[in-house]
């Protein structure tokens, strides 16, 4: 087939530019909380986390609870787990039945910053 | 038929500037939302990609007095922003042409020099707006492959809007977004026609409705998947251009941390368009992410308006 010669420097190439992950940091993104995003949990959590695809600078990552109004819930002792540094944990004041949205920052090791949202429901 | 485009050799323009990491990624992003890069209607971000390769198989209509042929294309394609929302972009393409009587032939298409402006960005409302062109430099692809001796340039207009803003009662729609681009071909020698380039995506972003409305439980890889479905058209004006030429070409996109991975089919409209489906394959490389210093920022000035607020894929 007259189009190999052209296809093997090609992939060989690709190849090459892959072969750069293993040496490489992404930004750190949501993979799963607790609760999940968009559950509906029976009681007040207590606590949320956050396992990230990617390690935190802890001090420049953040963590907030509003409300259906977007009033900031309080919460506290914001940490990073000592056996994962990507599962970022705030304890939670208790939250009375209803919509919350999590709103979330987080600092990856490499400094590159992401951030988002999503919600949850507690119900009665 | 000529394509929106796809395709290009690596663009020779190396990247430049040097800058610390910071707040500032080649994704497109907005609000919440994750904009692929869609494979045969450009998007309309202004950021560091490197699409490579670009592959597609296609069956070219016979030409007057001539035979069916079967197109394969392998492509590449280069941006870099260079001020804050303002970007360069590189394409060519090598392409080989097996007629079905009759000896085949090969060469580079036209190379491709863009550039693109985001003109207006709204991220609560996953909505950007871009202005660009490009320039297909006439006489720079090989003869033999019927590449235009002129140039053509196509001024566009590019929008993306994610449907993340809907209401809450109707969560499953949020995850969709479309993209589409209209632009006029003017090609530098008078007897050709001008022509209207148009074209959509529409897109369902499993990353979206997992990450950001509902853990619905979905495995691995299939919630870092985006369906879509795109439209490449062509809308010849004047001088006898003909008529509307297009593809729809469903597909998926694979997100992973590193790299976007594409596959469509491309499905011609009519007879003027193609014979046969064909398909295409299509790999985007995160270059923002696996090298951060050099890319993922712009070569002069700052900007945050590109910070990453939604994820492409999931931890594995």
């Amino acid at each position: 087939m007259k189009t190999r010669p052209i296809m093997k420097p090609l992939f060989i190439v690709l190849i090459c530019c892959l072969a750069g992950v293993s040496a490489a940091r992404a930004h750190a993104f949501l993979d799963h909380a607790d609760p999940r995003v968009g559950s509906t949990v029976k009681a007040s959590p207590g606590e949320v986390k956050i396992w990230f695809t990617e390690g935190l600078i802890l001090p420049f990552s953040d963590l907030k609870v509003l409300d259906a109004s977007g009033k900031e819930m309080p919460v506290s002792n914001k940490h990073l787990d000592p056996s994962n540094g990507s599962l970022l944990i705030v304890f939670v004041a208790p939250l009375k039945p209803g919509k919350y949205t999590v709103s979330w920052r987080a600092t990856a090791v490499d400094t590159h910053v992401t951030h988002g949202t999503f919600p949850f429901e507690v119900s009665p | 038929m000529k394509r929106l485009k796809t395709c290009g050799l690596i663009a020779a323009a190396a990247a430049c500037g040097i800058a610390s990491p910071r707040a500032i990624m080649a994704h497109g992003f907005e609000g919440n939302r994750f904009f692929p890069p869609t494979i045969q209607t450009d998007d309309p971000f202004a950021t560091d990609e490197f699409s490579f390769p670009n592959v597609q198989l296609f069956q070219d209509p016979p030409s007057p007095g001539g035979y069916r042929t079967r197109e394969l294309d392998y492509g590449a394609e280069f941006d870099k922003e260079i001020f804050p929302n303002f970007d360069l972009e590189f394409s060519d393409a090598f392409t080989t042409l097996n007629p079905k009587e009759g000896p085949s032939s090969n060469g580079f298409q036209n190379f491709t020099l863009g550039w693109k402006y985001e003109l207006l960005q709204v991220p609560e409302h996953e909505f950007i707006f871009s202005v660009g062109t490009d320039w297909e430099i006439g006489g720079t692809g090989g003869k033999s492959i019927g590449s235009d001796s002129f140039s053509t340039f196509t001024p566009t207009l590019y929008a993306g809007k994610g449907f993340g803003d809907l209401p809450d009662s109707v969560p499953m729609l949020k995850p969709f977004a479309i993209t589409g681009l209209v632009g006029e071909d003017v090609p530098t020698e008078a007897a050709n026609p001008n022509a209207l380039e148009w074209g959509i995506a529409v897109e369902y972003s499993l990353l979206y409705l997992e990450q950001y409305v509902k853990d619905t439980g979905m495995p691995h890889p299939f919630r870092d998947m985006i369906p879509l479905v795109e439209l490449a058209m062509q809308s010849p004006e004047n001088r006898d251009g003909g008529t509307t030429t297009g593809t729809v070409n469903p597909g998926v996109l694979y997100e992973s941390r590193y790299f976007q991975a594409g596959i469509e089919a491309v499905i011609p409209i009519n007879k003027h368009s193609g014979e046969n489906i064909g398909f295409v394959f299509n790999v985007n490389i995160f270059i923002d992410d696996l090298w951060p210093k050099i890319f993922g920022h712009p070569v002069f000035g700052n900007t945050e308006t590109n910070v990453a607020s939604n994820p492409p894929v999931s931890a594995k």
